[in-house]
């Protein structure tokens, strides 16, 4: 066959065509800004001319590298973080596990009450931003240290919390913890759901106690999900920014992230493209491994069999007590925070709860000179309007363009299963996820500050915040799509192109309509995501492209915490309302992305 | 008319060659079964006749027209060859309905409203589902989904029709039902039929014409009882035929210019060729072929033998004896049985005992035993 023929035949099918798009495509928006970052590390920039002796813009140093590794300030200002970064995402690991594996094996193998309700309620620290918790942990627990006004705590009882307890390390692993223990939830009780329970009632007639079963056959079997928990918790926790800066900053702890938007904020941006690298290169080695772990031990996370009818332990005495405490802390973790960022953002005076300190001026005032510089209340706020409505077209947006590639892509992949192009593409599709959010605006700041080929300097245009949010949340919406194609017997299109019916109409009328509630999935993870997104826009953004959680970040910045309490109670709002209105119309649930079931 | 024509058609996945250098006609009318064990390119060949696979190498004729050849860079989509395919797993639309998975293909081409319906009317009619057309294929049972996917392959009108494996799926009663259809739809559609089985039952039962397939490579090419009675080779003989053909491994040597003399320690024979004249070297290692029912059990009889074990059906029995070392399968027709351990007598009075060569496998002949 002539080299012509064979091209022509290549691109004859659709799925070709588009793999070779998607390839081009993903290299110059994945590949390209990673040698781009690696470029930067060597580069001088035009802030450090001064440091720099004798350096034009652009030329060639090693005065980062050494400067972040070896010299006197790398300790405090590389090492100490990284170290912290380290600590805080096993804390994280270790506090999600434990709740999130609890909860799981309580809901799928034992007579625990409230099922649906705990079920339902223990998603919402996922589905909600991260520093959600963070914000009400301040709520709750700040003391004078900062300045201020004490927290709901301290005014309760009269106890002045401890400054480990209030801020650094230990809050934020409490809330890291909580905030992914829905993940590890998700994935256990997934892996618990699949799996055979003929397994453990083999087990049991055997005579084996539920002790034995649970150490020599539950949990072996549950392993590579734990592990596979363990990495993705760790690589989540890691790039982790919001979190660190609101709990950490107060006592100046800092993380590899914290660290990372100082510096790239500040006159640094080489220290600051080093650490994003370094962040990449761990979250590749994390990844890898736990792709190695999940292909080794395929055979055990995907045994599947029916485990609706086992035997549920009986908790027997302690099934209402067990019950309601897993009600009651699942509550506090969910609902509570929402009530304190109401009443957080109608008092006046922080940490007076007088009824006469009560006030809607934050709400709809129309803004005094004597608060906040007379800051509008945030419905009347014209620069909170705006950042709405960029957050929510930036959201959808995002969401549309990443769910439909993500379409496309698990599409063309499942179809040319097996080959080389497929396989390359699957993972420059995957290769955003490992990347830590902040790493990867730095990475896109970096690449398109300037003009590249035809394509304009685009930093601060909305286009710029599209781009990377379809690129950061494809991996969501490839994988669903990955995952419904799959379950999709190749036959079912060919069904319908031996009858002629042209691709357009065989993915609107039959492939689409089938796995409708997977690729809905694929559209709702990266508008949730989207819509809570801090660090990954946080450097990119420019006053007329500002969004929601930018503001708040910049209003908790300034210490006006009361327009940030009911700035997140509108975006916990919107990404809740959101995820529940589109799981009532469709079905789809955002569980269902991550791997759940 | 059409004839399928495929001229040294090679596909490779990678290294594994799963078609290679398969050359055949398919005439028009047929009835064709390609058969052969799993993975052996049955299934491939069948979608690359449709055009659902892309051949590596060779060209493929229907209706003398030329849909795929790789030299002048011709692949027709399997839209534009006019044909129908079944599949295994149904494929049917999961939601759509009955009606609306017969009906979109011919919506697709544009036909008015009330031709549509008509059609459908036709097919359903046929196929007996009308009681189901509003139902969606989950609330149907296997062989109902089984008539709704060949009612819509039928609705365009396809010449030929590919099958693949289409009765995989259903259970044994079912599928004797589903055999006589699809045998009575064969002869009522006059299109060409190209069906893919790894169950040789099914093969010999249903087609005109069978092609076995060994890892790529065609083994025999022709009508049932050809395959069955004349095996080109041990392979073949081995597949075809339930229960299997007894295998006994003999030594030979010309005896009375024509005959062959068979040594085993456990049995001599000699074998007349009736077929071809054997040519073979002194002391070859041979295979010699018994269909269990040319195997005569009774009182009176050429050779001593035991009973060794039984299966009795109703309909017929069958029968594994033992001559010293050697254990042989027979097939005694009609409701009787045999004591294990009974000693009997049995003779071989057909004439279609076929002879292969040990080393190459190929037949040699078929002749008669004493």
């Amino acid at each position: 066959m002539t080299y012509r023929n064979r091209l022509k035949m290549y691109f004859k099918k659709p799925h070709n065509v588009i793999l070779t798009l998607l390839f081009v495509i993903l290299i110059y928006l994945t590949v390209v800004p990673m040698i781009t970052i690696i470029i930067d590390t060597f580069t001088v920039h035009q802030s450090e001319l001064m440091r720099i002796k004798g350096s034009k813009v652009g030329s060639f140093t090693l005065y980062h590298w050494t400067k972040v590794l070896f010299s006197s300030i790398s300790e405090k200002m590389f090492y100490q973080p990284l170290f912290n970064t380290i600590i805080v995402a096993l804390g994280t690991c270790l506090v999600a596990i434990l709740i999130g594996g609890t909860v799981a094996w309580l809901i799928t193998r034992t007579d625990m009450k409230y099922k649906s309700v705990i079920s339902t309620l223990f998603i919402f620290p996922y589905i909600m931003p991260s520093w959600t918790l963070a914000m009400a942990w301040l709520n709750f627990f700040k003391n004078p240290l900062v300045g201020g006004a004490p927290g709901l705590f301290t005014v309760l009882t009269g106890v002045e919390t401890a400054n480990w307890f209030a801020y650094g390390q230990f809050p934020i692993i409490m809330v890291l913890g909580l905030h992914y223990a829905p993940f590890a939830y998700i994935l256990i009780g997934g892996i618990l759901r699949n799996m055979d329970a003929n397994l453990e009632e083999a087990a049991l007639l055997m005579k084996a106690s539920r002790a034995r079963i649970m150490r020599k056959i539950t949990i072996p079997i549950v392993l590579p999900a734990l592990l596979s928990t363990f990495l993705l918790v760790f690589s989540s926790a890691m790039s982790a920014f919001a979190v660190p800066a609101f709990l950490g900053t107060p006592v100046r702890y800092q993380v590899l992230t914290t660290q990372m938007y100082r510096t790239l904020n500040g006159l640094n941006p080489g220290y600051g493209y080093i650490m994003a690298l370094i962040m990449i290169i761990i979250g590749i080695l994390i990844l890898s491994m736990n792709q190695r772990i999940i292909g080794k031990r395929k055979t055990f996370t995907t045994i599947t069999g029916k485990s609706s009818n086992i035997a549920l332990i009986k908790l027997r005495n302690g099934r209402l007590l067990v019950s309601l405490l897993v009600l009651i802390s699942t509550l506090l973790v969910c609902i509570v925070p929402l009530i304190s960022f109401a009443v957080e953002s109608f008092i006046v005076e922080p940490g007076n709860y007088a009824l006469s300190n009560f006030s809607s001026i934050f709400w709809i005032g129309s803004g005094s000179p004597e608060i906040a510089n007379g800051e509008p209340g945030i419905l009347r706020n014209p620069s909170i309007l705006l950042g709405l409505i960029n957050s929510v077209k930036l959201a959808v947006v995002v969401s549309l363009v990443a769910g439909t590639v993500g379409i496309l892509t698990g599409y063309s992949i499942s179809k040319a299963r097996g080959t080389k192009l497929a396989s390359i593409v699957n993972n420059l599709a995957f290769f955003p996820y490992l990347m830590p959010s902040m790493a990867f605006g730095a990475i896109y700041l970096s690449m398109f500050a300037v003009r590249r080929g035809f394509i304009p300097p685009m930093y601060g245009t909305f286009a710029l915040l599209v781009i990377v949010g379809s690129v950061k949340y494809l991996p969501f919406a490839s994988r669903a799509s990955i995952g419904a194609m799959h379950q999709l017997s190749g036959e079912i299109e060919e069904a319908a192109s031996i009858q002629g019916i042209p691709w357009i109409k065989r993915m609107v009328k039959i492939i689409v309509p089938i796995q409708k509630a997977s690729f809905i999935s694929g559209y709702l993870l990266p508008f949730i995501s989207c819509m809570r997104e801090l660090s990954l826009f946080i450097l990119l953004v420019t006053p007329a492209t500002r969004i929601l959680t930018t503001m708040l970040f910049q209003y908790n910045e300034k210490g006006w915490s009361q327009y940030a309490n009911a700035i997140n109670l509108l975006i916990v709002f919107f990404v809740v309302g959101s995820n529940l209105l589109v799981n009532r119309v469709t079905g789809a649930s955002i569980d269902k992305g991550i791997g759940g079931n | 008319m059409p004839e399928i024509r495929l001229e040294n058609i090679t596909k490779r996945f990678g290294k594994s060659v799963a078609v290679d250098n398969l050359t055949m006609t398919i005439n028009d009318g047929e009835f064709i079964s390609l058969l052969g064990p799993s993975g052996c390119g049955k299934t491939t060949t069948l979608r690359m006749i449709a055009g659902l696979e892309t051949p590596t190498e060779g060209e493929i004729y229907i209706d003398n027209v030329c849909v795929f050849s790789s030299q002048k860079g011709i692949d027709i989509s399997p839209d534009k060859r006019n044909v129908g395919f079944l599949f295994q797993n149904y494929a049917l639309w999961p939601h759509m309905t009955v009606y609306k998975n017969i009906s979109f293909g011919l919506e697709n081409m544009k036909w008015d409203k009330e031709k549509i319906h008509e059609r459908v009317i036709e097919l359903v009619k046929m196929l007996k589902i009308e009681e189901y057309i509003e139902r969606y294929p989950s609330e149907l049972s296997g062989g109902q989904q089984q008539r709704v996917a060949i009612a819509r392959t039928l609705s365009t009108g396809p010449k030929i029709l590919f099958m693949d494996e289409p009765l995989s799926n259903l259970d044994a009663k079912l599928r004797m039902e589903m055999r006589t259809e699809l045998k009575r739809l064969h002869l009522e559609t006059k299109s060409t039929f190209v069906y893919v089985t790894h169950d040789q039952l099914e093969a010999m039962t249903l087609s005109t014409k069978i092609c076995l397939l060994k890892e790529g490579l065609l083994q025999q090419y022709q009508p049932p009882l050809e395959v069955y009675r004349n095996p080109a080779n041990f392979f073949v003989a081995d597949f075809v035929g339930s229960p299997n053909i007894n295998i006994v491994e003999m030594i030979g040597n010309i005896v009375n210019v024509d005959d062959v003399k068979l040594t085993n320690p456990s049995l001599n024979l000699i074998f007349t060729p009736t077929s071809k004249v054997v040519s073979i070297s002194e002391n070859q290692e041979l295979l010699l072929g018994i269909r269990p029912e040319d195997i005569i059990i009774g009182e009176e009889g050429s050779f001593d033998a035991e009973v060794y074990s039984t299966l009795p059906s109703g309909m017929e029995t069958i029968v594994k004896v033992k001559i010293n070392d050697i254990i042989l399968t027979c097939v005694v027709f009609g409701d009787v049985d045999f004591k294990v351990g009974r000693q009997i007598k049995i003779s071989f009075e057909s004439s279609k005992y076929v002879l292969f060569d040990k080393q190459s496998e190929i037949q040699l002949s078929s002749g008669k035993l004493s």
